[in-house]
């Protein structure tokens, strides 16, 4: 078996006296979907930010591609091959898809953009996505669709190489067909290769695209368990109560934030 | 249809003609009037009977081009409007089902895919789940699909979609046409994997322009598609194409179809993860995550994936010496593979087979539709009658 792409082991994480990660151990596999789920408040979002830089862990180990690394802030992540998309879509209105899938990390040389190149660049990254909804990779991104920007926001992920994406309910916004095509999109992204997280709240997109779930309940790891061993009854269970039969966290009833 | 003896009337002339120009503007894109009448052979004043009377039900539209070559007035460019017919395709897999909107000239307008576990996997959860997709694809997209082309990995009757063994799917004798045209309130088509797929590379991938063809694929199973001189070779019934169950090795593995050393269990999925040391029920995305980090180092390539590039290049070289094709494509899970085992297997063959020898060495090439092809090749089959009617 190959070796996970990220492992994180033991991470703890809290904000004051608010301990919000506890003894958290969670791995993205290349080539897989992992999904991660859990209640509110369950600690998604904080380990989704913890491994992207944005709030630095306070104890714990994490190995990437086999190497521990210490990711102190968002360039940490983004230099490993990380790539974050949030579900308020980060993208500028005001700007096309080329632009913004270049914003920051601009392409040329001697004070002079390359626009052709990037052109090129998006439009090739576009492609071997199969994303054939888009007609002109130079359409002003207030145009698009709600799927169609988010489509570029992950696209923007794959064009920088990252070897690992976190997608953090990219499809909370979206209607009920164009999350379809973002979840057709996010199983692509794990057919090239790369590992992909996906955290969602909907059982039923869970369970159609994700390889494995990593369920969280009170900021404890309750399970990480292949897709294709487990009910939805289960993971509901596991979410709310953190115990299902033999899986789960032992005495989920001491638990405490 | 006319009889040889009778003559054609010109209504009948005009709708072949009409056909004709559709399905070239469907498979190779936007054209000028001046080359359509070239390649058609028609004469410059039918051209523009028939492009206007495409435009004026709004199939075409018709503006100038952006690039000018020569002197004088130039030719008018025609365009296919993808939203003057609409087909869905849907590919069954057997980890999955992928679907797609799409327009007239090949446009994906829209497109949706689940995985498939255990119970999902039952012919009644799929098609209920087609159903529901469907529905919402038609939906956002403001289009009502004419036509319906379904792949399936499996043994299929054509003439009214009768899947009668899909084995990696654990299908038998399943109407799937019939169910699904009782759902989909549209004309379903029904094709073998392969064989759409060889289609869809014959159209839009590596095979355009190639008469004799063979497309073999990899998603769990092996399956085979062949073009012989430019028409797909179907066989009684349609049920040419299982080349994954050509045996290759007596006394080799058992393989579900009864026999022993089938093809498919020396280079199929599953003998993929082995050679890469996976578990065999490994999800896809590793199994290419694996092989991508393997070209990135061709110097283990020969020591990993020997045996099993031997095995490949010697079951072409039996597809080779007995379909005789000018060109093999190798798809799905195939396009993951290193470059140096294609190059590898194209050498293998044309050493040891004596028809690629004749022919200056059979092309052997990665497909560049990749896991799309047999959803195009789905979209083609559902457009076939379609471009007849509009």
């Amino acid at each position: 078996m190959s070796e996970p792409i990220l492992e994180l082991r033991g991470v703890n994480k809290s904000f004051g006296p608010v301990h919000v990660l506890h003894d958290i151990d969670f791995t993205v596999r290349a080539g897989e979907v992992t999904a991660l789920v859990g209640d509110n408040g369950a600690g998604k979002s904080t380990l989704v930010k913890s491994i992207a830089g944005i709030h630095p862990i306070d104890s714990g180990e994490v190995v990437f591609d086999g190497k521990p690394v210490t990711i102190n802030g968002p360039r940490d992540a983004a230099a490993l091959g990380i790539e974050v998309v949030y579900q308020d879509l980060a993208l500028c209105d005001n700007l096309d898809i080329v632009q913004n899938m270049f914003l920051g990390r601009e392409r040329g040389k001697a004070g002079m953009l390359d626009e052709t190149d990037m052109e090129q660049a998006a439009r090739k990254t576009l492609t071997s996505l199969s994303v054939r909804t888009v007609k002109s990779v130079r359409t002003q991104v207030s145009s698009l669709s709600g799927g169609q920007r988010q489509t570029v926001a992950i696209a923007k992920a794959v064009l920088w190489n990252s070897k690992v994406v976190l997608l953090d309910e990219p499809t909370a916004a979206l209607g009920v067909a164009q999350t379809r095509q973002v979840l057709d999109l996010v199983r692509r992204l794990a057919e090239q290769g790369l590992g992909v997280v996906l955290i969602s709240h909907n059982m039923n997109d869970v369970f159609e695209v994700a390889d494995r779930i990593a369920c969280l309940y009170l900021g404890r790891m309750a399970a990480e368990v292949p897709t294709k061993d487990v009910t939805h009854g289960q993971v509901v269970e596991l979410i709310t109560a953190g115990r299902s039969g033999e899986l789960g966290i032992a005495r989920p009833e001491s638990a405490t934030i | 249809m006319a009889t040889p003896t009778a003559g054609a009337r010109p209504d009948e002339v005009r709708r072949h003609n009409r056909t004709a120009l559709l399905r070239r503007l469907h498979v190779d894109g936007p054209s000028t009037r001046a080359s359509l009448a070239a390649e058609l052979g028609l004469n410059r004043s039918t051209i523009k009977a028939l492009v206007d009377g495409l435009a004026e039900s709004g199939v075409v539209a018709e503006r100038l081009p952006a690039q000018r070559t020569g002197a004088g007035r130039p030719s008018l460019l025609v365009l296919p409007q993808p939203q003057a017919a609409v087909v869905m395709a849907i590919d069954v897999r057997v980890e999955q089902v992928a679907m797609a909107m799409v327009g007239l000239g090949g446009d994906i307008l829209g497109r949706h895919s689940w995985n498939l576990h255990r119970r999902t996997r039952e012919p009644g959860e799929v098609i209920t789940h087609i159903a529901d997709s469907a529905k919402l694809l038609a939906d956002e997209l403001d289009v009502t699909a004419v036509g319906v082309g379904v792949s399936v990995p499996g043994v299929v009757r054509r003439a009214d979609g009768m899947v009668h063994e899909a084995p990696n799917l654990h299908w038998t004798d399943v109407a799937l046409g019939a169910r699904l045209t009782a759902v989909l309130q549209a004309p379903v088509h029904v094709g073998n994997d392969a064989e759409l797929g060889a289609l869809a590379e014959h159209l839009r991938g590596a095979a355009r322009g190639s008469s004799d063809v063979v497309y073999i694929s990899a998603d769990v199973g092996i399956g085979g598609g062949v073009i012989s001189s430019g028409t797909p070779l179907r066989g009684a019934g349609g049920y040419v194409g299982e080349l994954g169950h050509m045996v290759v090795r007596p006394g080799g593995r058992h393989c579900y179809c009864g026999c022993q050393g089938c093809w498919e269990t020396e280079i199929g999925e599953a003998a993929l993860c082995r050679a890469l040391a996976l578990p065999e029920d490994a999800p896809r995305g590793a199994v290419v995550a694996e092989l991508r980090s393997l070209a990135a180092d061709p110097s283990s390539v020969s020591h990993r994936l020997g045996e099993f590039t031997e095995w490949l290049a010697l079951g072409l070289v039996t597809v080779v010496n007995m379909l005789g094709p000018e060109l093999v494509v190798l798809g799905d899970l195939f396009t993951a593979l290193p470059q140096v085992v294609v190059d590898r297997v194209r050498a293998t063959v044309q050493q040891r087979s004596l028809v690629s020898r004749a022919v200056g060495g059979t092309r052997i090439v990665s497909s560049p539709l990749g896991r799309d092809a047999k959803l195009i090749g789905a979209a083609e089959l559902a457009f076939e009658p379609v471009l007849g009617l509009v």
